[in-house]
Parts: C-alpha cells; sequence; structure tokens
C-alpha cells in the first residue's frame, strides 16, 4: 500500500519534471522563433519598370499589355490607383507608384497619348512630364524548399471590417482569452450541436496560429495538449495585436500552382488582384469564409459553396455589430468579384531560373527565401510576349507534330541585359531549360570567331583577301584524318574573306582557321566569352563542342556591342526588406577585340543576310531593316541555330530535339525564322552603320579583290582598316576614289549594288 | 547596277555625317535581295511582314527625358556619390542607348572615381555615337 503510493508520488513527480521541462522547451522554441517567424519573407522578383517619355517607340497594344500584366483595371474614369481607362490611342492611368531602390516614383493620374507607334503627349495634371517609370510587373519569388509565398502587411493597413469579421468568425474572445477558450470550445460544440454539422471549430485564433507555425495536422491528444501548452505560452509572451497581425500574415488561404497562398493580402491579390486595403466588404467576408476551408470554399472551384460561406460570414458579421445588416445585405447580392485575369506570377519560369542562378552565386539560399529581398530584373514582358508568340507560331508551322523543341535569349547588348528567355516550346511552364542547359554543337555559328582572328591581323587579312575554298584534309596525331565539306558537297575556288562568312562556307572557313591556328581561335572564343565545353581540335572550326544558347548569346552579345566584353545580367539591384539599396550589378566593359576588326565583322554580317545564308530574314524584315546575322547547321541538321543583332535587340534562337535526332532544318530554314519572325515584331531600331576611326571604304573588284573604279566591272565598296587595303589594282582604275568623293556610292553600294 | 536616285538624299545627309569624324547615320535600305525562287510558303501566316517602324535615331525629346537624370547624376558626383551617380546614368542609357553624352557622363564618373580602364572602355564606345568635334575630343580624351 505504502510503496504503491510512493510509487505513485515518484511517477507524478517524474511527470512533473519532465512536464516542466518540456514546457521550458516550448517556451524556448516560441521566444527563439517567433519574431523570426514572423519576418520569413521570399524575395519578390521584378520586372523592368516601363519607362514612359514623349517620343518612345512603343504600341498602344504593347502599353495596354503592360497594364494588363500588371493587374491595372479598366474603368470608366481611373479613380484609384491600379485603374485606366483607354480611348483608342489615348490612356488615363491612374499609375500606382512604386518605392525604387533610391527613388520613389509616386502614385498620379496621366495621360498618354499615342501616335505612330509613339508616345506622343505624356502630362499629368495638365503639365507635361519629362518621364516616368510604371509600377514594375511581379514576375515570381524566390520561395523556400515548401514553397510558401507571402505578403506583409501591418495590423493597421488591415481594412477594420477584415480584421473584426475575422474575430467574429473565428475567435470571439480573442483580446479576453489567454490563448485558449473554455468558452469559444464550449460555443463551438454547442452550434455544432444546433446545426448537427460541424460549423465551426473550437481552436482560437492563437492556437490556429501555433499549430500553423510549428505543428504537424496530425490529430493526437499530445499534439493538442502541445498545441494548448504553446499557446499560452504565446499569448503570455506576445501582444494580442502582435499576435493577429501574424496570424493574418500566416494563415493558409488555398494553392497558386506549386506555391500555397498564406495570409490575407496575398490571397486578396490571387483572387481579386487587388491591394488588401481595397478590398469590398463581400470580398473580405469571402476570404473570411475560406479559413475554414480554402479548398473546400475556393471560389474559382466551388462558387455555390463560397457564396453559402460568404453568406453565413456576412451574418455572423451583421449579428456581433460588425456591421449593419443593411450592409450584409447588399454585400450578400454581389457577385464573388474574382480577379478574370490571367495569372502571371511565375508564368515566366525560363527567365526566373536564370535570375536565381545568378542569386546563388552571390546569396545564400536562407537569404533569399526569408529575408523580404526585393530583386529588380531586366526582364521585359513585351519582349518576352513576343519571343513567344514568335516562338509558337513558327514552331507551329514548322513542325505540327511537336517533335522539335527551340530555345531563344533575347538582350539588350547595349547594356548586356537580358530581356526575355524561352527555354522551350510550352515557355509557360516550368522544365528542362533549354536556353540554358541544351549544351549543343555550334555549327557555323562559331564562325565569326575565325574570321575576327584574321580580321585582327590587318597585315595579312582584310575583307578582300582571296580565300580558296577547296577541299583539304588535316592529320592531327592520334586522331582520324579530318576531310571537311560544304553544305552543297562543293567547292567554290576563290572566294574572297567576306564572301566565304557570308555563304558560311565551310572549306574556306576550315582552312583559315588552321592558317590561324587552334589556339588564337580558342583564345578569341574566351575573349568574346564563350570559355567552357571549346574543344582544341580542328573540328572546332566547324562548331563542335557543347554551347548553350546563353554561350551564344554571350559571344554575339560581345561581337554586337562592338568587341566589349560585358558580364550578361538579368538583375539590376537587389534591395532589402526595408528598401534599403543591398547590392548593384553594374555596367562593366572589357574591351576584348578590335573596335575596328568588329567593325569589319559587322559588315561580312551584314553581307549573311543580305547575299548569303541568312537572306531569308527579309521575307520577315521590310528591306530597308539593317541587322547582321549568322546561321549555324550541325551535322545531318541536328541543331537549326541563328544568331544576330539590329540596332536595339540581339537574339540567338535555337531549334533542335531533345534525344539529339535529325530535325531537317538547317539554321536558314528553321531557327532563322524564329529569329526574324521575332525581330520584325520587336525591334525598334534597325542597325545604324558607324564606322570607327581608323576605317576607310575602297571600291573593289568582288571577284579578285583587286582595288578598283567606281563604275567599274564587279566593283563594290568594303571598309579597310587603314593601311590593309588590297595593293594590286585592276587596268579599269583611272580614278580610285578616295574615300571622300565616293562616300554616295559607298552608301548605295554597302549591299545589293551588284551584290 | 543598284544606284538609284532615291537613294541620294539620304546619301547627301550621309555625306554630312561622315565628313564628321564619327558617323551616326543609318545607311539607306539597300535594293531587294535576289529572291530565292520559288519563294518558299512562308512560315507564318500573312502578314509575315509588319509595316516599317520609322526610325530616329536619338530624338530630341529622349534627351529632354533624360538630361534630368544627367543632372541628378552631376550632383551626386560632386557629393562623391558615385554609385548613385553610374545608376543614374545607366537608366539614362537604357532610355537612350545611343547618345554620346551619357556615354561621356559615365567616363567622367569612372575617371572620377578612380576607374581609368572603366572611363577608357566606355569613352571608345561613346566614339561610336558622338556627333559634333568637340563631343568626339572630349571622349577621345579618355580613352587615352
Amino acid at each position: 500500500m505504502i510503496r504503491t503510493s510512493h510509487l505513485l508520488l515518484k511517477l507524478a513527480l517524474v511527470t512533473l519534471v519532465v512536464g516542466g521541462l518540456f514546457v521550458v522547451y516550448l517556451d524556448a522554441r516560441i521566444t527563439a522563433t517567433f519574431s523570426d517567424k514572423m519576418w520569413e519573407l521570399p524575395a519578390k522578383v521584378y520586372a523592368r519598370p516601363l519607362e514612359l517619355f514623349v517620343g518612345l517607340a512603343l504600341a498602344p497594344e504593347d502599353l495596354a499589355y503592360e497594364l494588363e500584366v500588371l493587374g491595372y483595371r479598366t474603368v470608366i474614369t481611373p479613380r484609384s490607383p491600379g485603374e485606366v481607362s483607354r480611348n483608342r490611342d489615348l490612356f488615363d492611368i491612374y499609375a500606382r507608384g512604386f518605392e525604387f531602390p533610391g527613388e520613389r516614383e509616386s502614385a498620379r493620374r496621366v495621360l498618354i497619348e499615342f501616335s505612330g507607334g509613339r508616345i506622343k503627349a505624356l502630362s499629368a495634371g495638365g503639365r507635361g512630364i519629362d518621364l516616368m517609370r510604371l509600377d514594375p510587373v511581379r514576375i515570381g519569388g524566390i520561395y523556400p524548399q515548401h514553397g510558401e509565398d507571402r505578403d506583409l502587411v501591418r495590423l493597421d493597413e488591415v481594412p477594420n471590417t477584415l480584421r473584426l469579421g475575422l474575430m467574429a468568425v473565428e475567435d470571439r474572445d480573442f483580446y479576453q482569452h489567454w490563448g485558449f477558450s473554455i468558452v469559444g470550445i464550449a460555443r463551438a460544440a454547442f452550434s455544432n450541436l444546433r446545426s448537427g454539422k460541424v460549423v465551426a471549430g473550437g481552436s482560437t485564433i492563437t492556437q490556429q496560429l501555433v499549430k500553423n507555425y510549428y505543428l504537424t495536422s496530425e490529430r493526437t491528444i499530445v499534439r493538442k495538449l502541445t498545441e494548448v501548452l504553446m499557446a499560452v505560452l504565446l499569448d503570455l509572451h506576445y501582444e494580442k495585436d502582435q499576435i493577429l497581425e501574424s496570424y493574418i500574415n500566416e494563415v493558409y488561404l488555398g494553392q497558386e500552382g506549386p506555391h500555397s497562398v498564406h495570409g490575407f493580402a496575398l490571397a486578396a491579390q490571387h483572387y481579386f488582384g487587388q491591394p488588401l486595403e481595397q478590398l469590398g466588404l463581400h470580398q473580405q467576408a469571402l476570404l473570411i469564409g475560406m479559413v475554414k476551408g480554402p479548398s473546400l470554399y475556393n471560389p474559382e472551384r466551388n462558387p455555390q459553396r463560397a457564396l453559402e460561406r460568404r453568406k453565413v460570414v456576412l451574418d455572423v458579421m451583421a449579428e456581433q455589430g460588425v456591421i449593419s445588416p443593411e450592409q450584409a445585405k447588399v454585400a450578400q447580392a454581389m457577385p464573388l468579384g474574382l480577379n478574370n485575369q490571367r495569372q502571371f506570377r511565375d508564368s515566366f519560369p525560363a527567365f526566373l531560373d536564370l535570375v536565381r542562378r545568378q542569386l546563388r552565386r552571390d546569396y545564400r539560399e536562407e537569404d533569399l527565401t526569408t529575408k523580404g529581398l526585393s530583386i529588380f530584373t531586366s526582364f521585359d514582358p513585351i519582349v518576352q510576349r513576343q519571343l513567344e508568340i514568335s516562338t509558337t507560331a513558327v514552331m507551329d508551322q514548322l513542325d505540327p507534330g511537336d517533335k522539335l523543341q527551340s530555345a531563344s535569349v533575347v538582350t539588350r547588348f547595349d547594356t548586356g541585359e537580358v530581356a526575355a528567355l524561352v527555354g522551350g516550346r510550352k515557355a509557360r511552364f516550368a522544365g528542362f531549360n533549354r536556353a540554358l542547359d541544351a549544351r549543343r554543337p555550334a555549327g557555323s555559328l562559331l564562325k565569326p570567331a575565325i574570321y575576327l582572328v584574321a580580321l585582327e591581323r590587318p597585315r595579312q587579312y582584310s575583307l578582300a583577301t582571296v580565300l580558296s575554298d577547296t577541299p583539304l584534309t588535316i592529320k592531327e596525331p592520334g586522331a582520324q584524318p579530318w576531310q571537311p565539306q560544304n553544305y552543297d558537297k562543293q567547292s567554290h575556288g576563290d572566294v574572297l574573306l567576306y564572301q566565304a562568312l557570308a555563304h558560311s562556307y565551310n572549306l574556306a572557313s576550315a582552312r583559315l582557321g588552321m592558317q590561324l591556328g587552334l589556339d588564337a581561335i580558342v583564345d578569341m572564343l574566351a575573349r568574346l566569352g564563350v570559355e567552357e565545353g571549346v574543344p582544341r581540335v580542328p573540328a572546332l572550326l566547324l562548331g563542335a563542342g557543347e554551347y548553350t544558347p546563353m554561350d551564344m548569346a554571350a559571344m554575339y552579345q560581345s561581337i554586337a556591342a562592338g568587341g566589349f566584353r560585358m558580364p550578361l545580367r538579368s538583375i539590376r539591384d537587389i534591395v532589402d526588406a526595408n528598401s534599403e539599396p543591398l547590392k548593384r550589378y553594374p555596367l562593366e566593359y572589357d574591351r576584348t577585340a578590335s573596335l575596328q576588326s568588329v567593325h569589319l565583322l559587322h559588315f561580312a554580317m551584314r553581307a549573311v543576310v543580305r547575299e548569303g545564308t541568312g537572306r531569308g530574314v527579309y521575307r520577315y524584315l521590310p528591306e530597308s531593316f539593317a541587322v547582321a546575322g549568322k546561321t549555324g547547321t550541325t551535322n545531318d541538321g541536328r541543331d537549326s541555330w541563328f544568331a544576330g543583332f539590329s540596332g536595339d535587340l540581339l537574339a540567338v534562337s535555337w531549334i533542335g530535339r531533345d534525344d539529339n535526332g535529325t530535325t531537317g532544318l538547317t539554321g536558314g530554314s528553321g531557327a532563322l525564322k524564329v529569329w526574324a519572325h521575332f525581330m520584325a515584331r520587336a525591334s525598334k531600331q534597325p542597325l545604324a552603320y558607324r564606322m570607327p576611326d581608323g576605317v576607310q571604304p575602297h571600291w573593289i573588284d568582288d571577284r579578285s579583290g583587286y582595288l578598283t573604279g567606281e563604275g567599274c566591272p564587279n566593283a563594290r565598296m568594303l571598309p579597310f582598316i587603314i593601311g590593309s587595303e588590297p595593293r594590286q589594282r585592276t587596268d579599269c582604275a583611272p580614278g580610285e576614289s578616295g574615300p571622300g568623293s565616293g562616300v554616295k556610292d559607298w552608301f548605295e553600294s554597302l549591299f545589293g549594288g551588284d551584290g | 547596277m543598284g544606284l538609284s536616285h532615291m537613294f541620294s538624299r539620304g546619301a547627301v545627309l550621309g555625306l554630312v555625317t561622315l565628313l564628321a569624324a564619327c558617323s551616326t547615320y543609318t545607311p539607306p535600305g539597300p535594293e531587294p535581295v535576289p529572291a530565292e525562287k520559288p519563294p518558299e510558303h512562308t512560315v507564318v501566316t500573312p502578314p509575315a511582314k509588319v509595316p516599317e517602324v520609322p526610325h530616329r535615331p536619338t530624338t530630341p525629346s529622349a534627351s529632354a527625358a533624360w538630361q534630368p537624370l544627367l543632372a541628378k547624376a552631376e550632383q551626386a558626383t560632386a557629393q562623391g556619390d558615385y554609385e548613385q551617380a553610374l545608376a543614374l546614368l545607366e537608366r539614362a542609357q537604357r532610355i537612350d542607348p545611343d547618345s554620346a553624352e551619357i556615354y561621356l557622363s559615365m567616363a567622367r564618373t569612372y575617371q572620377a572615381r578612380g576607374d581609368g580602364a572603366q572611363a577608357s572602355a566606355t569613352a571608345e564606345r561613346g566614339l561610336l555615337y558622338c556627333t559634333t568635334d568637340a563631343q568626339c575630343n572630349a571622349l577621345r580624351a579618355y580613352t587615352r
């Protein structure tokens, strides 16, 4: 008897000690992590803001699209931020304003008038505006593994009716209880009993928060006890308002693709496309009702149930005096008020992928997913849309059977910024990002590197140097002899250097490359930004190796920019949760190839599209629109490439199969079409002709490569690095016109003259 | 062959700009390319060609848009805040990538920050866009 009671006492003591320790442990856990949990915010990723000014080349439709992506609502008269009205070429926009790094753009109502594809007038309140920015499109976030997204609000930003309504429905005694409420449980049990089904849960808001933060969803008595204990502890340590604020930001309200929607602010954006502060009573009531069962009462999938639930909530709100019965009645008559617009967030997976990779070089995963950083990128939704449309239009025509894949990269080569990216035919779905990860031989896309090496040796080579396009065999020790062939299986005899590139003659290019030396070619590729996957073998001259579309974009970027290597950037600025600038990714130039030589290369690449393998681009582009580019085809047509640039955009397109099978396409019959279709619609500026210092044009006989005179047979003008022009002269050269007098003809004969 | 009168106006303009040290002139369109016959059926249903975009290299109004940014950048430079100055200049350059004036401001700012290599590279690129002797010479000074 005594023994038993002794044992019981011991047991009780142990339980008490263990229980006490457990409480201490829970307490420590709460105090150590609660404040952090409150601020665990994924990084937000933004597109470039659209800059508006008079003279900007922009189609009204593109502005309309930008506003649509931004979720501006079309109204008769804009009265609050985020509203727009349009009358053909006239836009009346109530711009939202935005806190940019270093500068605030305030919300204001602006009038924009278009004329001839440009902004003709831009004003606010009758006064002209020099320059303004729209708010940037939020294109996604960097989420933690469990994929939660969140948009934080302060309690004082939460509409009163929503706050009071939430308590009326979920936890009436919130401000009175100790984190746990017997009254609440009894009331819930009673109303469940009365209605014969579960209409209310007995958990307080504090308990629900604890459950969300710390506990699994299993239903055991131990877990329930832990929940109650932690709720009481939480209540002990923190203000009621802090707890409520956390709850409002934490509560689970549904799913957006792979990401769960947490918090009322994000839910307001997700379901209604509006900020929380702007929600109507009917929308607030719907969200409050969804707390109980986000998928059961999902207004998109179960609109009828959602309406019923909303009515229940409105009734409770009226009954509790949060709103008047009249208000409840009006709200009940309202439609669900859902956002009908397309969801754009995270619908640009390829670009986000690029941003994430750049971020991970500089930041810890944890900082990205919890510190609430804002990441400003160079992503251009308007260019992206065109790239997707062009990819789909051309690919559906080329390959209705869906066997081929395609990827493209677009940069603004003046600044080295990536504007758009397509990683596969289904651009809006995450998956294998071919723009970054498809490693393929590049075919003739590498040839410009060979020609640039030559043109950098003006004592030996010029655009008019005669090359021999005749069969050759290259024997390397320990390797099979290499016998390249032309695409047409012919040899073309003596050709001028620029013609060999324009027509992409393999024999002439291989001969030239061997003369220059493989090391020089490998070195040039590195200088242009291609350092990985480059094999030092003769076949490199015809594109052997492994290159992604992004690698090719880096190479052509250096060429387009005039021999300046710039790292391709996708991120401009990063600011922290308090809008303090954290890091800027500045523009950096590195001169790696001679400007004059690159200028000559540009000439040859213009010849590609005017008279060579890239002529097809002018089935899409207006004749007067100057561009430069290069086609690429690999063995048996496994890869079809095109890379080139206009005056503002650089694009690289690739078509191939994931299983590396043949496509039946050349660069000219495949990727060129995606490229040209896109350029014809997205580029606003043709390639200008800017002759650098130290370059002079001369009349050349384009059969012999000799100097000749204006009006002589086969005469055309080519640019030369001063001193590199040919010495030999045709007989027909009574007065070889100097650079001054021949300028008129120079422009006329630039291309097509006698071609 | 290929000579036509419709280009002469453009050519005169070209003459003028080419005679300046740096040309910013866009050459007029060439003659039609020898068409591939028969033309392959166009990939995309017509219209495969979009209407020509009238292009003006640098509109006066674009400069009105970025001039205030340059002024702000100068202030920032004066206060030694080169990062802010460069951020403003990069924004200006995105608005008008073909402005030698912006390149010149950038080169100056790099120089002020003590980054001679970037100053020189920037000025060299800017030389492609300069339109007056004064501007070209100012840029050239940074390339040495």
